[in-house]
């Protein structure tokens, strides 16, 4: 059975990978985008949904990346893979740096420590005249959706096996130890503070590479759109809706909520973001446990699985 | 002198307005632990339905505040009876997703009926200033600011003193108890939040009258109200208003002594220091 | 196993939505991605508006003429929910989707910096009216045309009246926002008020979007600023108006480089609006002739009945550009892009914007008019040739108003 399931998954990497050859530019340019707003979903899925933590700074490490490429690429005339490079040495010096103070938090206190980080930072390189202040960096041109997509899939393929190694290793069981009963897994001997920095080194690794794809794919970046705080929001509900704490559950979210959301621009235009949100508001209500718990409870469950989850959860 | 002394007043005016602002979140998130990421969209529509009143019917714009507070209230009352009860109990953080949407939701059901265009409220009275010595005294902000202390005041005495007050802070800490004694939970959830709306919608009104109003105000507002209220404090009104005050006025001076474009850095590079630090708040107990 | 069929089958999804093949349309589409939702979709209906005008208006009177044959021009329009990276996708849609002819540009100065990309890449040119920033034709791109006069040179003509005015003017304060246009306008504006040997007592840079003013007010009054000058927003410069007043600041004038134009700033602010400057490189005068429209104020009468409020310089912009696209078109007697494109660049015409001619980097070269809120009218007082209409000058304190 798991074979059949692992020989599935290698069929639907070799297809993606082959989008670039069959597919139209417009879907290409969605894939990409798909593909990042994946990474993102994967990356808090470690921190989030395996961990517990419920960051909503990843943007910051996709601003770090993003700039990261950026500065390299356009200060210091250096290659991208340099750029990336520096994007990733940023993300992790904050994510060990920070990480500690705010990793101490609880709860909805973490939430808005993180938070509180993404205004901080893009304030901060607003102010920063090697990232170009408030106007931002205009990148050298390079016409290679091909290459943007393969990389981005690339990513997507590093991150989920990564996700996938940690449901099999200690790291991994300590972290959802540290989520179910933190100061259970502690008395236990799990180092939490190490384990929960790991975690979020990890998370902030995959979010600033992706971040230091985007920046060169789209060639101008500024303060605004590097450290995008309504990416934290879609990050989240993309991997709520698939599934938090699985391994295919934030792809999942993430392709099918950015289907939607293209679709609903392109045909019904301007009332796009209103049908969006209305999306998000049902999902919460009826399916608090995103896409993976559908699937695996709707053939017992049948319709009434909807109206249980309501039940539990309301007032 | 002058100059610092004007700033000061501008900072403390300033943070009134904020207090008024933060207060309807910190009340829903202190004492029912729900976030509201729609706060600021609430303020807006408590701004646009003030202007209508002025604009339309010729009410004044400050006397007419209790009519909008008391219109927010239903509309809150019966959003949390009808749609925010139902996920109450699940992981915190679920309330944050949904209020997100319906924050997405109501700014574009905002921009449909009113278009982007803005509005401002602009009695003849109130644009005006009062001129104190060298410090001229902005008459609008000035009533927001007076505003933000009776409702602060006439919180702190609700939650701590009447036995409505009480009865909600009650359920909020223990429901099996409550219902024990008789308390019918969801009434009072919707109750407290219909208070927290009301109160965004009063602050909507004020803020119409010293900036404007249009579809996408909420986001910043919302940003702002947090970092007021998690540096007041969640425990207690009165912290809402400290929190208030104290951002007015560092914000006023980072204007001032480093730059316009650092106001941001300092706000939220002092709502982080405080989450480190002290997370509850300058004035909440240690916990 | 489930989890992964699941996966697989939402992509099948997709798959369908990817190779869904737009119609080909037999008119010459024009296409655009605009903001009609989102902060900037106040000024953003203004395109949607006037393209859709001059698109009918064309039509109406035949079309385009191309060999002897007529073809009716179609609009192609998107909303970008005011996000740059949805723009992007859009105008890619645009061209390798939906297959427009040619393109007409969003709002925006990041915006048309981010999407020359675009045109750039697949060799589509766009004419737009939106982006006035000079980065946007710094990068040496080919497909890129623009009808909004520099940036830099936004303060030119209000800078050369201050030289006129009696009691002359010593002390300017200068702010700006920190976004790609109102940047570039401080940047040309400093060396301009040195050459006038006016003293710059202030030079402030604000937060985009920045709501609270009271600050920098006290800072203009202490320093007792004559003039100042602001590059923002119109939400921005509305609640400078508004905070001015509350603050009792009132300097001997004050010009923004937005807001002024537009009908709905004016009544926003109401009477508090009277004595502000601006500056347009339009005014709806009968002066400017169009092949189409009659002249400038007819389109403006027009633009009136038809959407209910007035147009600004960003509407007749618009219609300029949908213009400039058929003229080029006839020009080169075909819709192929690299043929219209080299027509572009060599068009020259007059249009209800003003005279239309690209300078070698893609931009127009149109001078700004000062002009002032009078009472309830908007009047042009200074411009090419001088004085047009004396300013009210210096303006009164706000208890004296």
């Amino acid at each position: 059975m798991k074979r059949l399931g692992l020989a599935l998954v290698a069929l639907g990497v070799v297809a993606l990978a082959a989008v670039p050859w069959f597919g139209s530019d417009t879907f290409i340019q969605f894939g990409i985008n798909a593909l990042l707003l994946a990474v993102l979903a994967q990356g808090w899925n470690i921190i989030g949904g395996y961990a517990g933590y419920a960051s909503f700074g990843n943007s910051v490490f996709y601003g770090l990346g993003s700039y990261g490429v950026g500065i390299a690429m356009v200060q210091w005339q250096q290659p991208f893979g340099v750029g990336l490079a520096f994007g990733v040495v940023l993300g992790v010096v904050f994510a060990c740096s920070l990480g500690v103070a705010v990793l101490r938090l609880k709860g909805h206190y973490f939430a808005i420590a993180t938070l509180a980080l993404a205004q901080v930072m893009t304030a901060i390189v607003s102010n920063v005249k090697l990232a170009g202040q408030n106007v931002g960096l205009v990148l050298p041109p390079l016409n290679n959706d091909r290459l943007f997509y393969e990389l981005a899939l690339a990513l997507l393929v590093v991150a989920t096996s990564t996700i996938w190694w940690i449901t099999r290793s200690r790291f991994g069981f300590g972290l959802i130890a540290i989520r179910e009963n933190e100061e259970g897994a502690a008395v236990m001997g799990v180092n939490t503070t190490l384990y929960k920095v790991l975690a979020f080194t990890l998370a902030g690794i995959f979010s600033s590479l992706a971040g230091g794809i985007h920046a060169y794919w789209v060639t101008f970046i500024d303060p605004e759109s590097a450290f995008d705080i309504t990416l934290n929001v879609k990050m989240i509900i993309m991997t709520v809706f698939g599934g938090a704490g699985t391994v295919l559950g934030p792809v999942v979210g993430a392709f099918v909520l950015s289907a939607i959301s293209e679709i609903l621009s392109s045909e019904v235009t301007t009332i796009a973001g209103l049908f969006f949100g209305i999306v998000i508001v049902a999902a919460i209500v009826f399916m608090p446990r995103g896409l993976a718990d559908i699937v695996r409870r709707f053939p017992q469950a049948g319709w009434r699985y909807f109206k249980q989850n309501i039940q539990a959860n309301r007032l | 002198m002058d100059l610092l002394s004007q700033i000061l007043v501008n900072g403390i005016l300033l943070g009134g307005l904020y207090a008024v602002m933060a207060l309807g979140l910190a009340l829903v998130w202190g004492v029912l632990n729900i976030v509201n990421l729609a706060h600021g969209a609430f303020i807006m529509l408590g701004g646009y339905l003030s202007w209508y009143l002025f604009t339309v019917a010729h009410v004044d714009p400050f006397l007419g505040l209790p009519i909008t507070a008391v219109v927010m209230f239903g509309l809150g009352y019966v959003l949390q009876r009808g749609l925010l009860n139902l996920v109450v109990k699940a992981p915190m953080f679920n309330t944050l997703l949904i209020t997100f949407g319906l924050e997405v939701v109501i700014t574009y059901l905002a921009q449909l009926a009113f278009s982007a265009d803005f509005r401002t409220i602009n009695p003849p009275y109130a644009g005006g200033s009062w001129q104190i010595g060298p410090i001229a005294l902005p008459i609008a902000r000035f009533v927001a600011f007076g505003v933000a202390i009776a409702l602060t005041l006439g919180m702190w005495v609700f939650l701590l003193r009447t036995r409505l007050g009480r009865a909600i802070r009650a359920t909020a800490q223990n429901l099996v108890a409550a219902r024990l004694y008789g308390v019918e939970p969801r009434h009072l959830y919707a109750v407290t939040f219909g208070l927290g709306i009301g109160l965004a919608g009063a602050a909507g009104g004020l803020y119409g009258t010293v900036s404007q109003i249009n579809p996408y105000i909420g986001a910043a507002l919302t940003a702002k109200s947090f970092a007021i209220s998690i540096i007041g404090g969640l425990d207690n009104p009165l912290g809402v208003l400290v929190g208030g005050l104290f951002l007015g006025v560092v914000e006023s001076l980072t204007t001032l002594y480093i730059g316009p474009t650092f106001a941001d850095v300092a706000s939220f590079g002092i709502l982080l220091l405080v989450l480190v630090v002290r997370p509850s708040g300058l004035l909440g107990r240690t916990a | 196993m489930t989890k992964t069929s699941f996966a697989l089958s939402s992509l099948a999804a997709l798959s369908t939505f990817a190779l869904a093949n737009a119609a080909t349309a037999q008119d010459i589409v024009l296409g655009a991605s605009v903001q009609l939702t989102g902060p900037v979709a106040n000024t953003g209906r203004y395109y949607r508006d006037a393209y859709q005008l001059a698109v009918d208006k064309i039509n109406a009177a035949g079309g385009v003429k191309i060999a002897g044959k007529s073809e009716k021009l179609t609009l192609k329009l998107y909303d970008n929910q005011s996000d740059v990276n949805l723009s992007v996708r859009q105008y890619t849609q645009l061209v390798s989707q939906d297959k427009v002819n040619l393109l007409l540009g969003p709002f925006a100065s990041n915006f048309a910096l981010a999407d020359s990309a675009v045109s750039e890449k697949y060799q589509v040119p766009m004419v737009q009216g939106g982006g006035a920033s000079d980065q946007i034709f710094a990068r040496n791109f080919k497909y890129i045309f623009g009808t909004l006069a520099p940036a830099s040179d936004y303060y030119a003509s209000t800078i050369a009246m201050l030289k006129a005015l009696k009691p002359a003017p010593h002390t300017v304060a200068l702010l700006y926002a920190d976004d790609a246009f109102d940047v570039s306008v401080a940047d040309g504006t400093r060396p301009l008020l040195k050459n006038a040997g006016l003293d710059t007592v202030m030079d402030e840079r604000y937060s985009t979007n920045a709501t609270d003013f009271n600050s920098l007010l006290s800072q203009i009054k202490s320093k007792n600023a004559d003039v100042v000058l602001v590059a923002g927003h119109e939400t921005e410069i509305l609640n400078f108006v508004r905070q001015a007043k509350s603050l009792a600041a009132s300097p001997k004038m004050y010009s923004f480089t937005v807001g002024v134009p537009s009908e709905d700033f004016r009544k926003a602010l109401g009477k508090d609006a009277d004595y502000a400057y601006g500056m347009t490189a339009w005014l709806p005068s009968t002066a400017l002739k169009d092949r189409w429209f009659g002249d400038a104020q007819a389109f403006a009468t027009e633009y009136k009945a038809r959407f209910g409020y007035e147009p600004d310089y960003h509407a007749a912009s618009a219609a300029a550009d949908v213009e400039t696209l058929v003229m080029a078109v006839e020009a080169a007697g075909t819709t192929d892009p690299k043929k219209v494109r080299d027509e572009i660049a060599k068009v020259r015409f007059a249009s209800l914007y003003g005279p239309i001619a690209f300078t070698a980097h893609g931009q127009i070269d149109l001078p700004q008019v000062v002009i002032q809120v009078q009472g309830s009218e908007l009047v042009e007082v200074y411009g090419a040739g001088g004085f047009v209409k004396q300013p009210k000058y210096p303006m009164p304190a706000w208890t004296a108003r």
